[in-house]
């Protein structure tokens, strides 16, 4: 079957006030407003839906819904940005990802000159997740992740010294990639192989993580091209197959985060790998999301690469460094490649020169070490340990 | 000392949470269909998806789930650090962020996950108080 025709709108409805609110509304309010209405005009409960689209507040509308939804679409792009959530919806109906799409608008153009804070569209903005959260001097990622990592200690009996094994490894990754700002005394002054001591008698940034267990924060651009087979068999480069693909997030404020010591990354994994008819046994490379040592840890588990609190044994026991049965993270990770923020881009640039045989062509004339990998998941983390995205990349 | 470290604005959604802060009432948003307690508060109930929520006193009282302590932080919260951040089980349930008091942050193994925890309130300005935790009794 084509894809016209292949998804229907099926309801539409509106806040309870439209125009000039009496007393002023925020952003979410007019959200959940209208969300609960065409709910109930459809007589679909909230909890059916299975897919987000909105313009940049998604993820704070899933997660004020308390929903875990598996396909985001937070498309930003002005006022047609809606047109296109229908679109890329009618998209994921047709390629039988979800069957139950929530495109949804809130815009407090009126109001937010009438309340304090604004209570715009802005992500994150004034929300009550914010709200509630902002006044206790957290700074950035490694403040939160650091809770994280504490609940994995206490629940596992695991140490950070664990933990420290991953920053050695990927390091030794890094001194493979003459790209990575951490591969040499000639890169960084920090840079070249580093041990347990080093890791663990960094400067200490939120306990228990020492800056050492924290990525970089470097530059960087990428990109990436996917086209269909008839396209990607006639060029001149070796094609990277997407076998699987999923995606699902749990929260998106720490606050929300049930258990401590896992992601969603379990079930995107899951539906990626169906997808793909394979499994964790079939995966010869890794590229997991290292913003912190605990990130790329919990990550293996929730992939199924490793039992529930023994992620980081992989590092640890050599097998994921070079020469081992699992390579993870052959770049040199977020922890000693690049990392400008967000990571995933740095991924798949990896993960496609890994299965392409590219890797020793090099980028700019530089050579990486290549791998004989023919299959690799790459899964990528956002936010606080929030949203997760799976793939499953094959090679001919 | 003025209070020298963020101040959150209330919104029409939150002001009865932060107008209680002013009285020492640790106010919390409770659904009247499955009667549960949520936090942080919602217009719609996230386990049922009611609009119907209510607001009611809570004990204030409730367990560590887990922590960290930061070395790093900006404003007013530089001149803390080192200061303990952690996620507290309310016993009328669902979770809060808070900064811990009564600890030492620079003995992170003597802060034990599980031990019980009670609110009290600073006042932030004439308009709202920031509720903070203190462990009350070693425990788990
Ligand atoms: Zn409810």
């Amino acid at each position: 079957m084509g894809i016209s025709k292949a998804a229907a709108i099926v309801g539409a409805a509106e806040s309870i006030e439209i125009g000039y609110p009496e007393d002023p509304k925020t952003a979410i309010q007019l959200h959940m407003e209208s969300i609960k209405a065409v709910s109930d005009q459809t007589g679909i409960p909230i909890s059916d839906i299975d897919g987000v689209f909105s313009a940049g507040m998604s993820s704070e509308i899933a997660e004020h819904l308390g929903i875990h939804p598996r396909y985001i679409d937070t498309t930003q792009v002005g006022g047609c940005s809606f047109e296109m959530h229908v679109h890329h919806a009618l998209a994921a109906i047709h390629a039988g990802i979800i069957d139950i799409a929530l495109v949804t608008h809130g815009q407090n153009g009126w109001s937010q000159r009438r309340l304090k804070g604004g209570g715009g569209f802005r992500p994150g903005g004034n929300s009550p997740g914010m709200q509630m959260t902002s006044a206790y001097g957290l700074s950035g990622a490694p403040s939160n992740y650091s809770h994280a990592m504490t609940a994995h200690n206490h629940r596992f009996g695991t140490t950070p010294e664990d933990f420290a094994h991953i920053a050695v490894v990927t390091r030794e990754w890094a001194t493979l990639n003459p790209r990575a700002v951490m591969h040499s005394k000639e890169t960084h002054e920090f840079g070249g192989p580093i041990t347990i001591e080093d890791v663990q008698n960094a400067r200490m940034i939120s306990w228990p993580l020492t800056l050492l267990h924290c990525c970089l924060v470097t530059d960087h651009g990428g990109s990436v091209i996917v086209a269909r087979p008839e396209i990607a068999r006639s060029l001149k480069t070796n094609p990277v197959w997407i076998a699987g693909a999923g995606e699902c997030m749990s929260h998106q404020n720490m606050l929300e985060m049930g258990d401590f010591t896992a992601t969603s990354a379990h079930k995107s994994s899951q539906i990626a790998y169906e997808m793909a008819g394979m499994g964790p046994a079939d995966m010869e490379l890794a590229l997991l999301y290292d913003s912190f040592t605990i990130t790329a840890g919990i990550t293996a588990e929730m992939v199924g690469l490793a039992p529930r609190g023994e992620g980081y044994k992989l590092w640890k026991d050599g097998h994921a460094a070079p020469g081992g049965r699992l390579p993870i993270n052959t770049n040199g990770g977020g922890l000693s490649f690049n990392h400008s923020g967000m990571y995933g881009m740095q991924l798949l640039i990896e993960a496609y020169r890994q299965l392409s045989g590219t890797a020793e062509d090099g980028i700019n004339g530089i050579a990486g070490k290549q791998t004989n990998a023919r299959t690799c998941i790459v899964n990528g983390t956002g936010g606080s340990l929030s949203t997760t995205g799976t793939l499953i990349l094959t090679s001919d | 000392m003025a209070y020298n470290k963020p101040i959150p604005t209330p919104t029409p959604l939150t002001q009865p949470f932060w107008d209680g802060t002013r009285e020492g009432k640790l106010m919390l948003p409770r659904c009247t269909n499955c009667n549960r307690v949520h936090w942080y508060p919602r217009h719609l109930c996230p386990f049922c998806h009611s609009d119907k929520i209510e607001w009611i006193e809570g004990s204030g009282e409730g367990r560590l789930h887990t922590f960290a302590v930061q070395h790093r932080a900006f404003g007013g919260w530089a001149e803390e650090a080192p200061f303990v951040t952690a996620y507290i089980d309310l016993n009328e349930g669902d979770r809060m962020l808070t900064v811990l008091r009564g600890v030492d942050p620079t003995k992170p193994e003597s802060i034990k996950i599980g031990c019980k925890v009670k609110v009290e309130f600073e006042e932030a300005n004439d308009e709202l108080s920031i509720p903070f935790f203190r462990v009350v009794e070693e425990g788990a």
